[in-house]
């Protein structure tokens, strides 16, 4: 007998038998099977997908805007709101018909102008979009249903720019919309997507609420993440913000959540036991872990302290440490590329396998000119992926008799710290930790941290024209086997002068209630197709 | 919670005259008490609490020596043990020894402890003598204490702990800038009716400095409401620090503290409900400790009122 | 009278500019940038100075501290940085919810407390006087969030007899309204109670050691008569004092409370705000708390004159 079972047997034979009465919340709570109740992954604090670009962001307004094209589970682009495109021969005009019949969550209809402005937007604050603006010579409307994007110079990659999950997508507003500064918030939330956004409802930190756009009207293939017809099988969507992991497991175990974005893993035998249940993967294309070393400073400015790095650590500690003991959850990555994608390689990638050789990594940096200096870690501690990182992060560099000036901080000021260019003592940085999702690294598209045209890459500022040589490479590469081979040289070289440390691939889970139906394994959690009995 | 804790001891206030607290006139002088047993007997809570109290001490102190192993050593691979003959108390998520985690947190819990109460006495006395005495200074720095006080302490430590990188050292300050305006109301109050009593017209009258009425005549008057409010204060900064650290914003989390530990195992208070339990059963039974051993001293120290309370 | 609550009113002016000013430079000299949060992971630097510019984060303390306190002045809290939305907004948003968990603490924390300190005193020296004595000491000395996971573990996950976390508007009824509220307001009013226990005992000593008391004894009134009719009501001045002074401490504890139970607060907005640098939230909640703490204390200051006609003003 179980302790739940025994303490209710308590309960309904002598102990408080006026309580007893209370009715079962989850029987209060639990019966409208018109509304499905998610907890996301983290609070929607703002709603402005192009402006901001947090995951949460993206994930609400893909049920709220729709897209031109979209990826699919073999992440290869498909048309949405488009109903065709030509490419002229020289490759530099590409014209897009829109579907018939788009209309916007104001009754007006979606034309061309529209989806031209909301690409213009997109265009100033994407990593794609910013190279299209670049080559961009042109991009007008032609009539109301078509518009076209007249470039410099050929850009093979545009339909996946276009589809790409990677937060900004490409969401179409409504020209007014779209027409706001791309580095101010927008004010209305309108858009052709399958939900409505409910702004009257929206309590940022605590709740958000979609309803359904009954004027939507779906593809006819079947969906497949983003692509596809996405059919929307509930009246309401409310997402309920919960920052506590041990609240959401108990609130779905209760019955008072339908549907829960990202369980940790040591709570999911718990969720397991739970006969209505059921758990599983959220996302096939997972996330990369990543050290990230500041090239400006030492003594990571050598690259031998950073191989340092790559040769003591052990991805299985911080592997662990991140995901817990659920071995399925993870893998190491000799590499910075997204396993199970078409161009993951491992080139190059001895260095992060078999034994860590902590002696050969105190003599690296011995030969760097290590000398004992403080090295400031900026550990965010409100993300759990960066505070299992960090610590195990403190353990390794002890290890290796570095120094450790450890900055336990929030993910805001890690934000602000890391754009630093300082020396580390002066407000400066040496390394921190964050994560890349998988769907960002399948290639170099819009995997900004790879980049290493110093001042211009990401924090850290590596400088390698071999690196940016390789990544030219793939986006002029013409075939699936020319990007393969660009792909190689790209891991090699980028481990060589390790751009940063990868601490390894994992994986997380998703969990809902058994009366859900139509969950899918994604980079995002796809509302559509998702039913609940009650 | 800082604030309820000071308030069981705050003197009652019985009229809100002048929103100062009406004290305990001048406190009768404290006579040493029989010695050994019949102290005890009349004052089992000073026995009860200092000795839990003593015993935190004596852990905290001799904590590398108690079968502890380095408690920031990892151990991914023996992640979330239940407590067993290896691991005492369990071992968590990052596989460190929760025992000697717990048994190192003591450490952290008294310093911040016995660091607060001693600051905060010592910054709100002085605060306290001045506004009593100065009335040029009285109105601005009461109004700012005002200003602080009606800013929830909590609120108030989490604000200046989001300024700062975190440390211990700021922690401390923080929670004993939460506590000052507190104690400087208190001492205020005492100051205030202090000088209303005819000795200290005597004594100005006869020509005494006011720094020497301050150190002769009303200093010895405040330590005992003192000595009792700056164990509550201790008490209180322990659980605030513990409240802190599990909001994310206290000790630096490489540093072992009761509230850091607790904050770790809270994701899996439903599966691993040790990681939780050990540190709370120490934070609680310290901070017990510590108000026993402040009513105690009420009790002894105050007999007027140990009476009313 | 009048005239002493306008006095009074007007006295908290200064002590307003005071929070104001203070919570505003302190929160101006924070390391932490919300351009940076809001531009995300992959933003370079360059688009952080944009955003800042946009956000007009760039100007100098002065200008802001001034444009912002001109806007209060025009009943404007100014804009969430993040949400977009106006900071009334957020905080209308809120506060339902936090004025219902305060409520039930109190009518809870003070139903349980003052009978407990009552009986306490009528038996002092006995049992029952030890009991809730130790008891006291205990809700002072156990943190509020382990309270709170005890309860939510025993009566929401292993006997399933109350939510385990949300909020349901009182618009939605009664019962679903009171039952997502007794399991923060138990864990929230523990402290509470024992406050105000103890103080209700001490303050009931000492009136029925009262001459008025033994009289009405004398005159053959029976215990409860004496006890809630006589003794209490004279009691009731400083047991109402301690409630009021308890408002801060009730808010700081709701902070926690509202985060374990997952209520959507002014608490978790304060902590949620402060953690992401949202300026203008943090400032109008700021103000609010100090502005309630001092109302609070204003109108206690009033119920005097009610509870003891002895004090005149």
């Amino acid at each position: 007998m179980d302790r739940r079972k025994l303490l209710k047997g308590m309960a309904s034979t002598a102990a408080l038998p006026a309580i007893s009465r209370f009715p079962s919340p989850a029987l209060a709570q639990g019966g409208d099977a018109r509304t499905l109740r998610f907890v996301p992954q983290t609070n929607l604090a703002n709603f402005d997908p192009i402006w901001g670009t947090q995951y949460v962001v993206r994930n609400a307004a893909a049920l709220v805007w729709d897209t031109l094209y979209g990826v699919d589970e073999n992440l290869a682009p498909q048309r949405q709101m488009v109903e065709s495109e030509t490419v002229s021969e020289d490759g530099l005009t590409w014209t897009f018909t829109l579907r018939p019949g788009l209309k916007f969550h104001d009754g007006e209809p979606v034309l061309a102008k529209d989806a031209a402005a909301s690409m213009a937007r997109w265009s100033a604050r994407d990593p794609m979009g910013i190279m299209l603006k670049g080559i961009q010579e042109e991009l007008v409307a032609i009539d109301d249903r078509s518009f076209k994007w007249v470039l410099k110079r050929p850009f093979p990659k545009m339909l996946f720019a276009l589809a790409k999950n990677n937060a900004p997508c490409s969401f179409v507003m409504p020209e007014r919309i779209a027409k706001t500064d791309p580095f101010k918030q927008i004010t209305e939330y309108i858009g052709s997507g399958p939900m409505r956004f409910m702004k009257d409802e929206w309590v940022p930190g605590a709740r958000a609420v979609f309803a359904k756009n009954t004027d939507y009207v779906p593809r006819n293939e079947p969906a497949s993440w983003l692509a596809g017809g996405k059919r929307i099988l509930v009246d309401r969507i409310e997402w309920i913000v919960m920052p506590d992991p041990a609240t959401a497991s108990a609130a779905l175990q209760n019955g008072e959540v339908d549907w829960w974005e990202n369980p940790i893993s040591d709570l999911v035998p718990l969720l397991r036991k739970n006969a209505s249940i059921k758990v599983d993967i959220a996302d096939p294309l997972g996330n990369i872990g990543s050290f990230r070393m500041n090239h400006l400073f030492p003594p990571f400015n050598n690259v031998k302290a950073r191989r340092a790095i790559l040769m003591a650590l052990s991805q299985e500690d911080y592997m662990r440490s991140l995901v817990g003991s659920d071995d399925k959850l993870w893998r190491p990555i000799p590499g910075y590329f997204t396993p199970g994608t078409p161009l993951y390689n491992e080139e190059g990638g001895e260095i992060l396998k078999g034994k860590r050789d902590l002696d050969g990594a105190k003599r690296l940096l011995a030969e760097a000119g290590y000398k004992g200096e403080p090295i400031t870690c900026i550990v965010a501690q409100d993300q759990p992926i960066t505070k299992a990182q960090g610590d195990v992060t403190a353990d390794l560099l002890k290890q290796l008799g570095m120094n450790v000036d450890f900055i336990a901080t929030d993910w805001g000021t890690t934000g602000t710290r890391r754009a630093m260019k300082n020396p580390p003592g002066q407000g400066g940085w040496s390394m921190f930790h964050t994560w890349h999702a998988g769907a960002d690294c399948i290639n170099p598209a819009a995997y900004t941290a790879i980049r290493c045209n110093g001042d211009n890459a990401w924090f850290g500022w590596p400088n390698s024209p071999e690196v940016e040589s390789d990544i030219t490479a793939w986006f002029d590469a013409k075939s699936l086997d020319e990007e393969k081979a660009a792909m190689r040289k790209l891991n090699k070289d980028a481990l060589d002068f390790v751009v940063y440390a990868p601490t390894g691939f994992f994986l997380t889970y998703q969990a809902w209630r058994k009366n859900v139906d139509g969950v899918v394994k994604g980079p995002l959690p796809f509302a559509w197709n998702v039913s609940k009995t009650a | 919670m800082s604030a309820a804790s000071d308030i069981a001891t705050a003197p009652l206030p019985q009229a809100p005259v002048a929103g100062a607290p009406e004290l305990p006139d001048v406190i009768a002088p404290v006579k040493p008490h029989g010695r050994g047993m019949s102290f005890c007997l009349r004052h089992p809570t000073i026995v009860i609490g200092g000795g839990i109290l003593a015993v935190m001490i004596l852990i905290g102190v001799f904590a590398p020596y108690l079968g502890t192993v380095d408690p920031t050593a990892l151990a991914p691979s023996k992640r979330t043990r239940e407590p067993s003959a290896l691991f005492w108390f369990g071992s968590d998520m990052l596989g460190r020894d929760i025992y000697s985690r717990v048994l190192f947190g003591t450490r952290v819990s008294l310093l911040v402890g016995f660091s607060v109460a001693l600051l905060a006495s010592v910054i709100g006395l002085a605060i306290g003598l001045v506004a009593g005495f100065l009335r040029a200074a009285d109105g601005v720095v009461m109004r700012i204490m005002d200003g602080l006080m009606s800013i929830p302490p909590i609120l108030l430590a989490i604000a200046l702990m989001a300024l700062t990188r975190g440390s211990i050292g700021n922690v401390i300050t923080a929670i004993t800038i939460a506590e000052v305006p507190r104690v400087s109301r208190l001492v205020r109050g005492v100051v205030l009716s202090l000088r209303e009593q005819p000795f200290i017209d005597g004594a100005v009258a006869a020509g005494t400095r006011v720094p020497m009425i301050i150190l002769r005549h009303v200093v010895p008057n405040t330590l005992a409401p003192l000595t009792v409010q700056a164990t509550y204060i201790c008490a209180s900064a322990m659980i605030t620090e513990a409240i802190l650290s599990f909001l994310g914003v206290g000790t630096p989390p490489i540093i072992p503290s009761w509230g850091n530990i607790m904050a770790e195992g809270r994701a899996l208070w439903q599966v691993k409900f040790y990681i939780v339990l050990f540190p709370a059963i120490f934070l609680s039974l310290t901070v017990l400790a510590v108000n026993l051993l402040g009513d105690g001293l009420r009790d002894a120290l105050d007999p007027r009122l140990a009476k009313k309370l | 009278m009048g005239f002493y609550v306008l006095r009074r009113i007007l006295s908290t002016i200064p002590v307003m500019a005071v929070v104001a000013l203070f919570v505003f430079s302190l929160l101006y000299i924070a390391p932490g940038d919300p351009a940076a949060i809001i531009a995300g992971d992959q933003a370079t630097p360059a688009d952080i100075e944009r955003i800042r510019q946009s956000l007009g984060l760039e100007r100098p303390f002065l200008v802001q501290f001034g444009d912002w306190a001109w806007r209060i002045l025009h009943g404007d809290l100014g804009t969430s940085i993040f949400t977009n939305l106006p900071v009334t907004n957020l905080i209308a948003q809120r506060i339902e919810p936090t004025l219902s968990l305060m409520l039930v603490t109190l009518i809870l924390s003070i139903g349980v407390a003052v009978p407990l300190g009552v009986a306490a005193a009528w038996k002092a020296g006995s049992l029952v006087d030890r009991l809730v004595m130790a008891f006291a000491v205990f809700g002072f000395s156990v943190p509020v969030f382990v309270i709170a996971y005890l309860l939510a573990y025993v009566f929401a996950l292993e006997l399933d007899w109350l939510p385990v976390q949300g909020y349901t508007p009182i618009g939605r009824g009664f019962w679903p309204w009171l039952q997502n509220l007794i399991l923060p307001a138990i864990a929230l009013g523990a402290v509470y109670v024992a406050l105000i226990a103890r103080m209700t005992r001490a303050t009931m000593l000492e009136v029925l050691q009262q001459d008025y008391i033994k009289t009405a004894r004398a005159k053959g009134i029976g215990q409860s008569g004496i006890l809630f009719v006589h003794a209490l009501k004279n009691a009731a001045v400083p047991i109402v004092t301690v409630i009021g002074l308890g408002i801060a401490a009730l808010i700081g504890g709701a902070v926690v409370t509202e985060s374990v139970f997952v209520i959507p607060g002014l608490g978790r907005l304060t902590v949620d705000s402060i953690l992401r640098r949202d300026y203008p939230v943090i400032q109008g909640l700021v103000l609010l708390f100090s502005f309630a703490y001092v109302l609070v204390n204003l109108l206690i200051d009033l119920l005097y004159t009610l509870l003891d006609p002895r004090i005149r003003y």
